[in-house]
């Protein structure tokens, strides 16, 4: 394998990446009505009988979410004379000389000036959608650095970067003047070693999850908070489930914030007793995963070398009743089976995650139909390799049945099944939409047809983002894989070059 | 010839075939003694039984398929008792090994040449990993193999199509069998391999002294290689004898129309010879001689009797009702009349079937 592959591999993945968001973006963003995306939001509805703050309350939604540049004449006032400054008062009034200023201005530089109805004025410009996309593939990736806080109210901030070690004595890269207090630390959560120079930035969630970052969304634990006796910088006592590790920086610190921390670093994510949703369906997926090769590959082997006997027969009326029943039936069917027979929980919820009872119905559930599939590849791929001349060569060498098969069929049936796994992982991460919402598993099976059915666009964007991205990652790692397995494979960029 | 000890004996050997609840009858009555350090080949078209017979010799019949009838004594035990992969042990592969026709796909295509050599070695004898690398080698040598000992790790795709075949040799030759069953060794090839990987294993049947089967359409290539020939039809061999006697002096109408088939004996302009109609069911009983409806010469009581084998010579005999006294006297077609002089012209130098002895 080739440096070079490897490199052009890589730039074409990220461009079709590329060019998968960008349709994304431009279908949701250019076909979708966007009044639709107030739809579901609760603060919206309350609005109701109040048409200026309506009106307002639209428009600065609109403006967070990109979709347009949006001023008021107060705003405008303000910018002119000052936050406090009286000569606002008036001027923010109908037909005020700043108010035929404020139209005139906006109007030339191509805003569309409304009324209120109480005639105070307001101007609004749609972004363009190429513009669109370039913010959000500028803020895609945020690098942090001591320069990055720019606070008026904070002018002596220091700037540095220096070794340290957080409040829970993990060791950690100490930075001031960047977004996050700590840019590197380690803790005693999995994967141990964390960092914050490089974060992505997805956009803001809305309406659904609204105020928080889409991959806080699916990245941050769930549940009930865990809180502990926590003893702050300052000094300060308290029940916390404050996660040091991920203190940002605050612009107006609150006086509780001063009774706990010494600097503007304030902001913080709370520990919580369920794991995140990406993390419930991974882990679900995985069990599921496991669980269904460690079934379905001795199964497929078993059903090659018996063809056309009992346990062959059994098995593809295994196969057949899978893919012939809906899987919600065969779902409630064999939850039905769990929970009478061997009295484990019919949904996630009962014991939550810390009790293994709570998985095992869900992830056998997400394994019934990946074992028939696997069954049948398996089977297939096996039954090609024992009809194949090397086989019948093996067995004129003197081999036995074993010997042959663990030697020659094994290997070469596995090629085909190997460059599949890191697929098959990768899926685990959407989650599993019909399994979830039987057991109420509070994973990311839901999260893309929700996100769908409540215009949360920006949600949309990052689950497309993230998952396009994966698939891409996980098979040009199964490709990898089966150069390792398979030697008459070579990742090159030109045929015939090795 | 002189006299030699037989090393495989098969007596009246039945192969019946399982198909779609039918039975159909493959191999009927073949008996055929082997001597020690000989050439035998034996002919036929697709379908007369050639490779299953030689198949029951290593227990390599398909699932579906039993040797019903017979003995094969190899040595003092009769190979068809052998039924497990366990009684196999030490036969096959070791004293009798194989070389089959696709050299292509008779590799794993994912093992090195050299593990799929050695695996071989290991099985039946009890060395060390490096001794067996060691003979893996030499073997490869021995097969022609330019430096061998670095293509020991390559894969089978970095080898040539006669390449492979020289590997698959030296596999099969790698344990010293006593009998190499050679099933095509060279359909798959083009002509001038055919030529070296024929000329390599008479070569080396000289050196380690085995005996060798061959089964083959090719007659060029017997009357090249073998001391004596078979001719199989319909699932039993009607005619044997030495070389010579086969392509001099046949007796059965069958061989004079497979002889009159070699494409070279056609002349230009002319329509080439072919035998009429396509052999005989396997699933119907065959009732008297098979070849009687595709026979020009045919009797009447080919269509009711089998005939025996008539001795033509010590070494030759015929299953023919024409060999009997009774029977009207018949020549061999004009076309095979001095096929002496044209097989030399096709062996010999510069024809298309010329091995190089040096």
């Amino acid at each position: 394998m080739k440096k070079g592959y490897v490199l052009s591999r890589l730039l074409r993945s990220l461009i079709s990446l590329l060019i998968i968001i960008v349709i994304v973006f431009i279908l949701l963003f250019t076909l979708i009505p966007r009044d639709n995306i107030f739809f579901d939001d609760p603060t919206f509805r309350k609005l109701g009988g109040k048409p200026d703050e309506k009106t307002n309350y639209i428009y600065t939604t609109w403006e967070k979410l990109g979709y347009l540049d949006y001023v008021t004449i107060s705003d405008y006032c303000v910018a002119l004379y000052g936050q406090a400054d009286p000569r606002v008062e008036a001027a923010i009034e109908p037909g005020s000389v700043e108010s035929v200023q404020f139209r005139e201005e906006y109007e030339k530089n191509g805003y569309t000036v409304a009324e209120f109805t109480n005639k105070k004025l307001y101007a609004f410009k749609d972004i363009p959608i190429a513009k669109r996309l370039l913010t959000w593939f500028g803020n895609l990736i945020q690098i942090d650095t001591p320069w990055a806080v720019q606070d008026p109210n904070n002018p002596d901030l220091e700037r540095y970067i220096k070794f340290g070690t957080t409040p829970t004595g993990g060791l950690a890269l100490i930075g001031s003047g960047t977004v996050h207090k700590y840019l590197i630390y380690t803790d005693s959560i999995f994967p141990f070693i964390h960092q914050n120079i490089i974060t992505l930035n997805l956009g803001k969630s809305y309406p659904t999850f609204q105020g928080f970052e889409v991959l806080d969304v699916i990245f941050q634990s769930q549940g009930e908070e865990v809180k502990r006796e926590v003893t702050f910088e300052t000094g300060y006592t308290a029940e916390s489930a404050i996660i040091f590790g991920t203190l940002t920086y605050k612009y107006n610190p609150d006086v509780m914030d001063r009774n706990k921390f010494v600097d503007n670093y304030a902001n913080y994510q709370t520990r919580k007793n369920q794991p995140s949703m990406v993390g419930t369906s991974f882990i679900m997926g995985i069990i599921a995963m496991v669980l269904s090769y460690l079934v379905g590959l001795p199964m497929g082997v078993a059903m090659a070398k018996n063809k056309d006997k009992l346990v062959d027969k059994l098995g593809m009326i295994y196969i057949i009743f899978i893919i012939a029943v809906p899987s919600l039936a065969y779902i409630y069917l064999f939850r039905y089976i769990g929970t009478a027979l061997f009295a484990l929980p019919s949904v996630f919820t009962v014991y939550g995650s810390g009790d293994i009872r709570s998985w095992i119905l869900p992830a056998i559930s997400l394994a019934l139909p990946s074992i028939s599939g696997l069954m049948l590849w398996m089977r297939r791929y096996v039954v090609d390799q024992m009809n194949s001349d090397y086989v019948k060569f093996a067995k004129a060498k003197g081999l036995n049945k074993n010997e042959i098969f663990s030697k020659h069929i094994f290997k070469n049936a596995i090629i085909p099944i190997a460059h599949g796994i890191p697929t098959s992982l990768a899926v685990c991460i959407t989650g599993a939409i019909i399994t979830e919402a039987v057991y109420s598993v509070g994973g990311m099976g839901k999260m893309l047809p929700d996100s769908i059915n409540k215009y949360n666009n920006s949600m949309i964007v990052a689950l497309v983002f993230m998952f396009a991205g994966i698939s891409v990652l996980a098979v040009f790692i199964g490709d990898i894989i089966l150069t390792k397995v398979d030697p008459r494979i070579s990742l090159s960029e030109k045929a015939g070059r090795s | 010839m002189a006299e030699k000890n037989i090393i495989l004996s098969a007596k009246d050997i039945e192969v019946k075939f399982r198909v779609r609840k039918n039975y159909l009858t493959a191999i009927r009555n073949v008996s055929l003694d082997l001597y020690e350090g000989e050439t035998f080949a034996i002919v036929g078209e697709s379908g007369s039984g050639k490779s299953v017979f030689t198949k029951t010799f290593t227990g390599m019949l398909e699932s579906n398929g039993r040797v019903t009838n017979g003995s094969i004594m190899f040595h003092d035990v009769d190979l068809v008792q052998l039924k497990s992969d366990k009684d196999w042990e030490g036969i096959r592969g070791a004293k009798i090994s194989t070389v089959f026709q696709d050299p292509m796909t008779s590799l794993n295509p994912i093992k090195t040449i050299g593990s799929q050599i050695v695996e071989v070695i290991e099985k039946h004898q009890k060395i060390s990993k490096q001794e067996a690398k060691e003979q893996a080698i030499s073997m490869m040598a021995r097969v022609g193999i330019p430096n061998a000992a670095d293509r020991f790790d390559e894969y089978p795709f970095q080898y040539s199509g006669g390449m492979r075949q020289r590997i698959v040799i030296a596999i099969a030759l790698s344990c010293h069998p006593e009998i190499l069953i050679c099933d095509e060794p060279t359909t798959a090839l083009d002509v001038t391999i055919q030529a070296q990987i024929i000329k390599l294993i008479k070569d080396l049947q000289k050196e380690l002294g085995f005996t060798t089967i061959y089964i083959t359409h090719d007659l060029g290539v017997v009357a090249k290689v073998a001391d004596r020939v078979g001719v199989m039809y319909g699932g039993q061999i009607i005619e044997y004898g030495t070389v010579e006697e086969i392509f001099y002096d046949p007796k059965h109408p069958y061989t004079w129309a497979l002889l009159s088939s070699l494409p070279q004996l056609g002349v230009k302009g002319e329509d080439l010879y072919y035998i009429n109609g396509t052999p005989p069911s396997l699933f119907n009983r065959i009732i008297g001689d098979s070849f009687a409806p595709r026979n020009p010469h045919a009797l009447k009581i080919d269509f009711a009797k089998e005939p025996p084998f008539f001795r033509v010579s010590d070494t030759h005999y015929a299953k023919t009702w024409l060999l009997d006294p009774r029977a009207p006297s018949l020549e061999k077609p004009e076309v095979i009349q001095d096929l002496h002089e044209k097989i030399e012209k096709m062996t010999g130098k510069g024809g298309a079937f010329y091995v190089d002895e040096q």
